[in-house]
């Protein structure tokens, strides 16, 4: 890759770390954020982001180029889902969006000397998707912190080519950013990276932000986002003919989007049932979509195991649709691309991910709220379709379950600037202020 | 001893696999239903590797068997969490016979006939569902020598664990003595063990000729080692070498078993720890991508055809990942999210 050796997630893959480079690192951040961040308006911040997004929306663009090259191989998506997903996100990034975002957690005529982010800001990155570090960096950008992001082993190639596109703009941003990829639980490299630290952000398993949280100073503040699910919703209304192909469609953007690898991806749709349009004959038209999806946006390659997950619960559903009619199962032919499980039971289940995904007919949305009882506290998002004259009361009801996002189906994946992760302020989190009584 | 099963051509294994095929969806009402529903019927399957298999997990929520209720005198249970409803493979005195003749024969092949044997399993009384302590117990009895034992119990959760004292007693009363003896158990039985020995700073020096056979996965009972680090505790803890360890690959739902013995006659000419099922049964790797087996060395999902299930069903798709070698497998681990801890998608 034609990329100079601007951070240590550069070094060739045989150069060793050590905690002494981790200090090192540390300490030029924290001198580089004194000399070039600390000065810097937030106007003149939001204006560098959206320039970067506007350079990475444009197709001959080098790092969007070398992330759609060398993507597929690295991070296992393929170039049309990896196109889709970066320019959902960048496209977020305009001075409204940035607007909207201070105004809803800094208020909107805060003066910036009364506010402060972390000195050094670490994220602790999963590596599932990228969008989650990409947003960490920019969130961190906006509160003029120094930052430091532990990429997921083998997961470093976005975060890097966004880092270096910042970089490249504005070299004395790029100089207040570190990026490094090892395997989480390197206890020698993650002590002196967490006791330079002011603030850690996670990403992860409950395990695994444990394990964190228990290696942080007292003095370090602690971010933890745990592992999320996500399902939709189908309202009957919307279920006819006249708005039965833009609801497959939406409903076949959220599966696609990312392989489905995300927390905010749906492993279910309720459906419910009595529309012009019945579930099941819903559920058959998500299979086609998906089959056309499938040409004009492949799934990536996947790990055999995560193949082999898929490929036994088809055999599983394929055993129960012969003893049982009101199971149906529809799936790619020769390839694990794409499942769609049809089946009334109402509990929730886990997809195994990867385009595949449960459609369960209910009479109403009081019929949802058992069959997802047992992953209470742990959903994120519920992508709903619905008229407008039912949605607000489906939305009420869900947030009064403890829903933390609702958004239209389609957009499952693609939360605004202002997005609330997991129902705290993302950004107004990061911020220490200085209160100034009259 | 049992005479050396001679090998099944191609050809034979086919045709007697079709030939119980047949049998099968017609006395099988529950399997015809699944081959019905996949169009593979004796009148379009037209060779072994087509006969549609049945998950592992479908045992759990349809009775897979030709025995009439009255007729079963035994059912054997998958282990697991307790949570979860187990796989059931039901027995007649006949299809029992026949798995006791299957696991004696091809034991015998892989593993030197009159050793001691000591079980860290709990006593077949304890478990009457475990197919794993039956066929022990079938061992046992071929055996025919005294003072073989089972030195597992029950645990009042119906887990598995030790009884230490006795475990104590056997390992002393081996030290250095004739005959040879054959420890026998689960992966997490052997931790176990292991973890009370180093606990205590023991170590004993099996006869020569001592072997260990381990089994199965963890199921959460105990830590998880990888297979290296188990055999090398086994060889610094009991004396026993590398070589000595053999590791078997069966389940609750088959009759036949696979080896990866390095003792077996033939073993020289094959691949070190490559697991091998008798001549009446046989392993395929299968693309979870392609449903086609496998390239050799590439990693699928284990189907095994066992011509000794004559009442249940002979295929039969697994949740197991190996790796095609040769005429055998190599054992990768279990598919993961296959099902989900806790919720059981096959009850019906």
């Amino acid at each position: 890759m034609n990329l100079p050796n601007y951070f240590l997630a550069d070094l060739p893959p045989e150069a060793t770390l050590s905690p002494m480079m981790i200090a090192a690192a540390c300490h030029t951040l924290k001198r580089n954020r004194e000399k070039y961040l600390l000065t810097r308006t937030t106007e003149d911040l939001v204006k560098i982001l959206c320039e970067v997004a506007v350079e990475w929306l444009q197709p001959e663009n080098k790092f969007r180029r070398l992330a759609l090259e060398l993507g597929p191989e690295q991070t296992g998506f393929s170039q049309a889902t990896l196109a889709r997903g970066l320019d959902a996100f960048f496209r977020r990034f305009t001075p409204e969006n940035f607007q909207a975002l201070l105004a809803q957690d800094l208020g909107a005529d805060t003066d910036r000397h009364f506010w402060h982010g972390p000195g050094l800001l670490v994220h602790i990155a999963a590596g599932n998707l990228p969008n989650p570090a990409l947003m960490s960096l920019t969130l961190g950008l906006l509160t003029r912190s120094a930052q430091f992001v532990k990429c997921a082993s083998g997961a470093a190639l976005l975060p890097r080519l966004f880092a270096h596109s910042i970089y490249d703009l504005d070299h004395k941003l790029g100089a207040c950013l570190e990026l490094a990829e090892w395997r989480g639980g390197n206890v020698a490299l993650e002590t002196a990276l967490f006791a330079e630290a002011d603030c850690v952000t996670a990403t992860g398993s409950d395990e695994t932000l444990l394990a964190i949280r228990s290696r942080l100073p007292a003095k370090t503040r602690f971010l933890g986002y745990g592992q999320r699910v996500s399902f939709g919703y189908v309202a009957r209304e919307v279920l006819r003919d006249e708005d039965i192909s833009k609801t497959v469609s939406q409903a076949a953007d959220d599966v696609i989007a990312w392989d489905q690898n995300g927390c905010l991806s749906p492993h279910v749709f309720y459906v419910e049932e009595r529309g012009a349009i019945e579930s099941d004959e819903f559920a058959k038209r998500l299979a086609v979509e998906l089959a056309n999806r499938e040409s004009s946006a492949p799934r990536g390659n996947v790990p055999v195991a995560e193949a082999a997950a898929i490929a036994a619960r088809r055999s599983m559903y394929e055993t129960l649709a012969a003893h049982r009619g009101d199971s149906k199962l529809w799936a790619s032919q020769g390839s694990t691309a794409w499942t769609v499980v049809f089946e009334h039971e109402t509990r929730f289940r886990f997809s195994p991910l990867n385009r595949f995904i449960y459609i369960k007919p209910v009479p109403d949305v009081a019929a949802v709220l058992p069959g997802v009882d047992e992953i209470h506290g742990k959903v994120s998002t519920v992508g709903i379709a619905a008229t407008p004259e039912k949605l607000p009361e489906l939305a009420r009801q869900f947030a009064r379950w403890g829903v933390t996002r609702i958004c239209p189906l389609g957009q499952m994946q693609n939360p605004p600037l202002t997005w609330r992760h997991d129902g705290r302020p993302a950004l107004g989190d990061l911020i220490i202020w200085t209160d100034c009584e009259q | 001893m049992v005479d050396l099963p001679s090998p099944i051509s191609h050809g034979r294994f086919s045709e007697l696999a079709l030939e119980l095929f047949a049998l099968q969806f017609k006395y099988n009402s529950t399997y015809r239903k699944i081959c019905v529903a996949r169009n593979l019927t004796p009148a379009t399957v037209k060779a072994w590797t087509q006969i549609p298999a049945v998950p592992t997990a479908a045992f759990k929520g349809l009775e897979l068997t030709s025995i009439p209720p009255p007729a079963r005198t035994a059912v054997f249970h998958s282990s697991g969490t307790t949570e979860q409803q187990p796989s059931r493979h039901f027995h007649c005195a006949e299809s029992l016979a026949l798995y006791e003749a299957s696991l004696i024969a091809w034991f015998l092949e892989n593993v030197p006939a009159d050793l001691r044997l000591i079980c860290l399993t709990p006593p077949p009384a304890l478990v009457p569902h475990s197919s794993l302590v039956h066929m022990f117990d079938v061992v046992r009895r071929e055996y025919s020598l005294p003072a073989s034992a089972f030195i597992g119990q029950l645990a009042r959760d119906g887990s598995w664990t030790l009884d230490f004292v006795a475990a104590d007693n056997q390992l002393k009363g081996s030290n250095n003595s004739r005959p040879p003896v054959i420890m026998l158990g689960t992966a997490f039985s052997f931790v176990h063990l292991l973890d009370y020995l180093a606990a205590k700073d023991l170590c004993f020096n099996l006869p020569e000729g001592s072997l260990v056979m381990e089994t199965g996965g963890y199921k959460n009972r105990s830590r998880v080692l990888p297979k290296a680090e188990l055999h090398a505790l086994i060889t610094e803890r009991l004396g026993v070498p590398r070589e000595n360890i053999l590791c078997e690959y069966g389940m609750s739902e088959l009759s036949s078993q696979a080896y990866d013995s390095e003792i077996h006659p033939l073993s020289s000419t094959r691949h070190p720890r490559i697991f091998h099922f008798p001549p009446w049964a046989r392993g395929q790797i299968i693309s979870p991508e392609t449903g086609r087996e496998v390239a050799e060395g590439e990693t699928g999902i284990i189907r095994i055809i066992d011509l000794a299930n004559v009442f249940s069903v002979a295929a039969i798709q697994t949740e197991d990942l190996g790796v095609r070698r040769g005429d055998g497998f190599e054992l990768v681990g279990r598919a993961p999210l296959a099902e989900p801890r806790g919720c059981s998608l096959m009850n019906a």
